[in-house]
């Protein structure tokens, strides 16, 4: 791709963006405006205090599928605790910035354990 | 990583308002974001191919920047901002994956929401004859889908520098890697759309 085709994809995209609905720039006006309340509004929660309901909910749920299911049930994919909690969990976490290290890690891991055969 | 320390020899290549440093810092940080804001909702939708989904997206990345980065000097916006926002894009593809992954795991099977609907996406229509739109409406879903198509480093390298303006720099802050990986990511996605478009991309 030379120059003029990457300045058209900068003007297809240009023109998308100008062409955005009404509603949607009065959503975006909005989250705008939320964020800057955030600049004198309240401390967020702690760390701590975040993952309590999360773990808590993420807790019920496992102990309600073991309940559920019994223990005759057919081998599935292993859904961790953890996973429940990225699903119960909305803010980003840091450590997930380096995916590709965490699963080396578990890969490590497994073949330390001598799960991998 | 800390985003800061990456960010101080950082210049970005759009161009810095001079008005804005005579104002408050509120007001500098609505300027900045009412103009970064659109053009983050289409990378952002883009990405993960729904339109609430990255209004969301843009919204956390807007608070998370003026809760941790309102202090950081102006110049700096940008690529913090685009850095935040990737960050939050691969963390929903995550979730995605995990979801689909529990999801298979109660016996449901994968998801249909990944379907993206042009017609009910599709921005309003001003200011052009028709046909004008509908083949500017055209090209750009072409390129739309094989943005999509990319792999994810690839994408984020070719609309941070091609729609957003980053440069080198920028984006390697905002993507987290070092210039030479967003030489790579970039030169590679600029050659599979080439690949890809041929000549419809006139």
């Amino acid at each position: 791709m030379n120059e003029s085709r990457e300045n058209k994809a900068k003007e297809l995209f240009d023109d998308s963006v100008d062409r955005l609905d009404a509603a949607t720039l009065s959503r975006l006006n909005q989250g705008r405006h939320a964020a800057l309340d955030a600049l004198q509004g309240s401390r967020p929660v702690g760390a701590w205090g975040r993952w309590i309901p999360a773990t808590g909910v993420a807790a019920a749920v496992l102990v309600a599928v073991m309940v559920v299911r019994g223990p005759n049930a057919v081998d599935l994919p292993i859904v961790s605790v953890t996973d429940f909690e990225i699903l119960l969990e909305g803010e980003s976490l840091e450590m997930l910035e380096d995916l590709e290290f965490y699963s080396w890690l578990e890969a490590s891991d497994l073949e330390m354990n001598g799960n991998v055969s | 990583m800390s985003a800061c320390a990456a960010v101080f020899a950082v210049s970005c290549t759009r161009e810095p308002s001079t008005r804005a440093s005579t104002l408050p810092r509120e007001s500098q940080l609505n300027q900045f974001l009412a103009d970064v804001e659109r053009r983050a909702l289409r990378i952002a939708e883009i990405a993960v191919r729904d339109r609430d989904e990255a209004l969301d997206l843009v919204q956390d990345a807007m608070i998370k920047l003026v809760k941790n980065y309102a202090g950081r000097p102006n110049d700096e916006w940008t690529p913090l901002f685009y850095r935040i926002l990737q960050n939050g894009i691969r963390d929903w593809h995550r979730r995605q994956k995990v979801r689909n992954r529990v999801m298979v795991w109660f016996g449901r099977g994968g998801s249909g929401d990944d379907e993206y609907d042009a017609v009910a996406q599709a921005p309003d229509l001003a200011g052009r004859t028709p046909d004008e739109e509908l083949q500017m409406g055209e090209a750009m879903q072409r390129l739309e889908t094989a943005i999509q198509a990319l792999p994810a480093r690839q994408r984020e390298a070719f609309m941070l520098r091609t729609f957003e303006g980053l440069n080198v720099a920028g984006t390697a802050v905002a993507m987290g890697c070092s210039d030479g990986s967003v030489k790579t990511h970039y030169s590679r996605a600029i050659h599979t759309l080439r690949d890809k478009l041929g000549e419809h991309w006139v």
